[in-house]
């Protein structure tokens, strides 16, 4: 870490040498690199348990129109307020992909651990929706534009339009086709049957229901366009609300 | 200075308070997680309201073909649901319905699922006042000793959770295979199938992610950025290069998407979405008319000794004399000692195999109506809550009657209505 050269603070009064002060600047950093995360990754998987829950959980929720659109929207909250805080007082371009490096490692743990260690699901119908490309996005695009107003514009588009083919290559081998007893499933339908789940039926599952009837097949694109506007809009709000906590003004003074 | 001293003893008091209380919080969590937790016996039925479990699916003919199998092993979980016809308002009407296994976690996988001749992956629609006979056949998949139920959800209803029966596994879960054929024809096993690309997958874009932070972190730090943005500098820490850097990283990002992306358009051509959607006009069971019609005359219940009693009128139009031999309801199953004189195999919990009398044990002859009392005594039906039914705003009963001719033949009647608790002094529900 270069901080050596730049501080500048005043070493001698409370630290016997500038060697120490730096040592204390290094070390605290890494307490609030570790605390920010954990306090991001406890927070943002809470969020998204429960805004985007078993569209996350399940590989037989994950279809083509109400995945795309729920799951990149109820992200880009904590995105949009992570980038805020790193960002106006930092100039870190760091914010979306901390939150969202934070939510995976968050939700590994979860799936291994529980879905998998404990009630035995296998990964294969357990494993989360990718999400790091898109915090590159968010983040290169805040870095480069220097406005959260071009990010919101540009980032939140990006946001809705990249989630489906980042997960892709990781699905398309769940929708290869099999037949069973006479009926045609997908691997991922497959999975979910297969794999007994006593508290979820079948008719939970919100696959491709709506009116979006129009553009046949092709309801993908449609959906992460629909995704991206409403990222933008949640981006607006939810950078305001970054900002709105990224302040010490709710403590005492004496506590500060 | 006296003031001082008292702040500074109230600040020490909390302090120390603060400490218990996290100490006293470390040794109850401590207390009730270290110490070996018992295996759940039960999926929860008990605790469903009685009203719903005895008015809505009606369980019988319920049959395990195995108790004990190993990894690896197939079962079949057989049987009939009668759809009540006095269905609860309160609960939504089985219009979308899936035919579920209640088990502790996938132990056993379902391998295909029925109802009547129809396969059931996915949702189907049943009538009220209908019976439909399901198969399900399930694969052993983890060693121990599990409580198997079957189920079958009701959209806006919740599960209705029928019998279960101890199910035994032996082996070990790594030997443990699920093939399945491609409709391209290859076959692959899908316990495992396409997990190991997952974690790479995921973890390749994790780690890139990681390498992207740890970067920018150890360039600078957090503190410094945040002293010389406060400074007014914060634009001199994102300069030329740092942008520079920053598009080189997203359009290598980006062709790694599009790489990824046509990877998997390659490898996989063609893929379907997934299938979804209700299943209708699953037949009921074809089964003759009764010729035992049961009118409902009134009922109480005597809650200090979980004893039913219901007066019905019955009729016989059968060319047979018939005997009243079973109650159902609820999944448990009472016994008339006079019909069954062997007892029939059936989880224990479940089977009062001396739990039922009539007032006039003579058979009904053909073309006779007879009033008669039926009592339903046993312990199980105040184990399993049944007694709760004066707690519920719906408390009426419901369940089967079944009449049996000296050959054996079988008679089915649904019996229901309101019961009235009887309170002793000194008896509490």
């Amino acid at each position: 870490m270069s901080a050596s050269t730049e501080t500048g603070s005043p070493a001698g009064k409370t630290w016997k040498s500038k060697e120490e002060f730096l040592g204390c600047v290094i070390l605290t950093d890494w307490i609030l690199l570790v605390v920010l995360f954990a306090v991001l990754l406890g927070s943002f998987h809470i969020h998204y348990m429960l805004l985007a829950g078993d569209w996350d959980f399940w590989i037989d929720f994950k279809d083509r129109r109400m995945w795309p659109t729920v799951a990149p929207i109820v992200a880009m909250c904590f995105a949009a307020a992570s980038q805020s805080f790193f960002w106006t007082r930092f100039r870190l371009p760091i914010g979306a992909t901390t939150v969202v490096l934070a939510l995976l490692i968050g939700e590994w743990i979860n799936r291994y651990d529980n879905f998998w260690g404990w009630t035995f699901f296998p990964i294969n119908l357990v494993f989360p929706s990718a999400l790091i490309p898109m915090g590159f996005w968010l983040d290169i695009v805040l870095m480069i534009s220097g406005s959260w107003l071009v990010t919101a514009l540009v980032g939140g588009l990006g946001w809705g339009l990249l989630f489906y083919p980042i997960n892709w290559p990781v699905l398309a081998q769940y929708h290869q086709a099999a037949e069973v007893d006479g009926v045609l499933l997908t691997l991922a339908d497959l999975i979910g049957f297969n794999y007994v789940r006593t508290g979820t039926p079948e008719y939970i599952r919100m696959v491709e229901r709506g009116t979006l009837r129009t553009f046949g097949k092709d309801v993908v694109p449609v959906a992460a366009f629909f995704a991206g506007f409403i990222s933008m809009l949640v981006y607006f709000l939810w950078w305001n609300m970054g900002k709105w906590f990224s302040t010490t003004k709710y403590l005492e003074i004496e506590e500060v | 200075m006296k003031s001082l001293n008292m702040q500074s003893m109230a600040k020490s008091v909390t302090t120390r308070v603060v400490r218990l209380w996290i100490f006293g919080l470390a040794v109850a969590g401590a207390l009730t997680t270290l110490p070996a937790a018992t295996p759940a016996a039960a999926h929860g039925e008990r605790s469903q309201q009685a009203f719903l479990r005895m008015r809505t699916l009606n369980w019988y003919d319920v049959k395990w073909s195995k108790t004990e199998l190993n990894v690896n092993d197939e079962m079949e979980l057989t049987g009939k649901v009668h759809v009540f016809s006095g269905w609860p308002q309160a609960v939504a009407r089985p219009g979308e319905s899936f035919l579920n296994v209640g088990e502790p976690g996938p132990v056993l996988i379902r391998k295909s699922a029925f109802v009547g001749e129809v396969p059931v992956p996915r949702t189907f629609s049943m009538d009220v006042g209908k019976d439909y006979e399901y198969k399900i056949v399930l694969k052993a998949r983890r060693q121990g000793r599990y409580h198997v139920h079957v189920q079958i959800n009701v959209k806006d209803g919740g599960p209705i959770v029928g019998p279960g029966q101890w199910i035994t596994i032996k082996g070990d879960m790594k030997d443990f295979t699920n093939p399945v054929t491609l409709l391209e024809g290859s076959t692959i096993d899908l316990e495992t199938y396409g997990i190991t690309w997952t974690y790479i997958y995921h973890f390749f874009w994790m780690a890139a992610a990681a390498a992207w932070i740890l970067y920018w972190f150890m360039t600078k730090g957090i503190i410094v950025r945040y002293w010389q943005v406060k400074a007014g500098k914060g634009a001199e820490l994102i300069g030329q290069d740092e942008k520079r850097i920053g598009a080189i990283t997203l359009a290598v990002v980006l062709l790694g998407v599009l790489v990824f992306y046509a990877a998997a358009n390659r490898e996989f051509p063609r893929t379907l979405p997934m299938q979804a959607g209700l299943l209708t006009g699953i037949s009921p069971i074809d089964e003759p008319r009764s010729t035992v019609a049961v009118q409902f005359k009134g009922g109480s219940y005597t809650v200090p000794g979980r004893e039913l009693r219901i007066r019905v009128k019955v009729a016989n139009n059968g060319k047979d004399p018939i005997r009243l031999g079973e109650f159902t309801s609820a999944g448990l199953r009472f016994l008339n000692p006079d019909v069954f004189t062997s007892r029939p195999d059936f989880p224990d919990y479940l089977l009062a195999d001396r739990g039922l009398s009539v007032s006039d044990s003579n058979p009904i002859a053909p073309g006779e109506t007879r009033d008669l009392e039926v009592i339903v005594q046993d312990a199980r039906f105040d184990i399993e809550r049944l007694s709760d039914l004066a707690y519920d705003t719906d408390s009426q009963f419901g369940g089967l009657l079944f009449f049996f001719s000296p050959s054996g033949e079988r008679q089915k009647a649904e019996i229901g209505g309101p019961v009235i608790p009887k309170f002793q002094a000194g008896a509490a529900l």
